[in-house]
C-alpha cells in the first residue's frame, strides 16, 4: 500500500506479471503429465493457482496499490466464504460417498 | 445530547473515505465481490459433486489440455493488454490506449471462439447437460454450467470493452471508464485461473 492507484506502475510490472503467470501455467501443465504422488501434485498446483490469483489481483487489478481496507474487503470476503463452504461441504460429501453402495 | 451530536459528526458521510475511491470504482469493486461470491458458490457445488462422486472422469482423457493451455494463454495475454490500456489511458496519447484496447477485444473474441469450438467438440463427443459417455453425468453438467457462466462473463466483458473502445476512439470515454472496464476484464481472467485449475487440471 505504498502508493495510490493513480501512480504509474509501468509496463515492466505488467510484463513481469504476465511472464510469471505463463510460467506457472506451463509448470502446472507439465506436472499434470508427470507421474507423482497425488498429494504433492495437489499441493503444488493449488499453490500455483493461489499465486496466480494473487498476482492478477495485486498487479493487474492494482489491489496492491489501493488502500488496505479495500484489499481486505475483497480478499477476506471471498476467501472466508470459500473456506466456510469447503469446511461445510467436504466432510458431508465424503460421508455421502461412503453411504452410496 | 452533546455526545450524540459528536458521534453523528464522526460518522462517514460519503466522499472518498475509507477506501479512497470514487463511487464508480467502489461500486465496481462491490459488484466484483458479489459476482466472485457467485463463482465461489458454483465451485463449492462442483466440489461437493466431485467429492461424493465415484465415477468422476479423468479430465486428461476427456480434454485436450494443450488446447486449454492456449485458451489460458490468450486470456492471460488479454489481461496484459488491458492493463497496458489502462496505463496508456492515464498517461499516453489516446491512440496508444486505443491500440491496447483493440488487442484486448481481439483476445476476448479469440477466447470465445476457442471456447465455442471446445463446446462443439464436446457436444459432438456426446457431452450433454444431463449425461456423458465418460462417467458421472454431473461432470458435464458442471462443465457446461461453469464454463458457460464464465463464457457469458467473457461475452459481456467483450461487449463492454468494444463499447469502451468505440467511445474512447470518439473521445467520449473517460480514463476511469477504461479502468473500470479493465477491472471487470481482469476479474474474468481471475475466475478462469480457478476454473482452469479446479476443473480441468485437478
Amino acid at each position: 500500500m505504498a502508493a495510490h492507484a493513480d501512480t504509474s506502475h509501468g509496463g515492466r510490472l505488467y510484463w513481469g506479471t504476465w511472464l510469471t503467470l505463463l510460467a506457472l501455467t506451463l509448470v502446472m501443465i507439465v506436472l499434470d503429465g508427470l507421474s507423482m504422488p497425488r498429494s504433492i501434485f495437489l499441493s503444488v498446483v493449488l499453490s500455483a493457482m493461489l499465486v496466480k490469483a494473487t498476482l492478477i489481483g495485486a498487479h493487474f487489478m492494482h489491489l496492491r496499490f489501493e488502500r488496505l481496507s479495500l484489499a481486505a474487503m475483497v480478499v477476506v470476503g471471498l476467501l472466508v466464504t470459500g473456506l466456510v463452504l469447503f469446511v461445510l461441504i467436504v466432510p458431508d460429501a465424503i460421508r455421502i460417498r461412503a453411504m452410496v453402495p | 445530547m452533546a455526545v450524540a451530536a459528536q458521534q453523528a459528526g464522526e460518522r462517514w458521510h460519503g466522499g472518498t473515505c475509507p477506501f479512497d475511491l470514487g463511487w464508480r470504482k467502489l461500486m465496481m469493486w462491490i459488484f466484483i465481490i458479489t459476482d466472485g461470491l457467485l463463482f465461489v458458490g458454483f465451485l463449492g457445488g462442483y466440489g461437493y459433486a466431485r467429492t461424493m462422486s465415484r465415477q468422476w472422469p479423468d479430465q486428461s482423457s476427456v480434454f485436450n489440455l494443450q488446447y486449454i493451455a492456449v485458451m489460458t494463454f490468450v486470456l492471460i495475454s488479454s489481461s496484459l493488454t488491458m492493463a497496458n490500456a489502462v496505463e496508456a489511458a492515464k498517461r499516453a496519447p489516446r491512440s496508444a490506449a486505443l491500440r491496447w484496447l483493440l488487442l484486448t477485444v481481439a483476445g476476448g473474441l479469440g477466447f470465445l471462439g476457442m471456447q465455442a469450438y471446445e463446446w462443439a467438440h464436446m457436444i459432438g463427443e456426446g457431452a450433454r447437460l444431463n449425461g456423458n459417455p465418460w462417467g458421472d453425468p454431473l461432470f458435464t453438467s458442471y462443465f457446461f454450467l461453469l464454463t458457460g457462466f464464465h463464457g457469458t462473463h467473457v461475452l459481456l466483458g467483450g461487449i463492454i470493452l468494444a463499447t469502451t473502445t468505440i467511445r474512447w476512439a470518439k473521445g467520449l470515454a473517460s480514463r476511469e471508464g477504461v479502468e473500470l472496464a479493465g477491472l471487470y476484464w481482469h476479474f474474468v481472467d481471475l475466475v478462469w485461473v480457478f476454473l482452469f485449475t479446479l476443473f480441468y487440471l485437478v
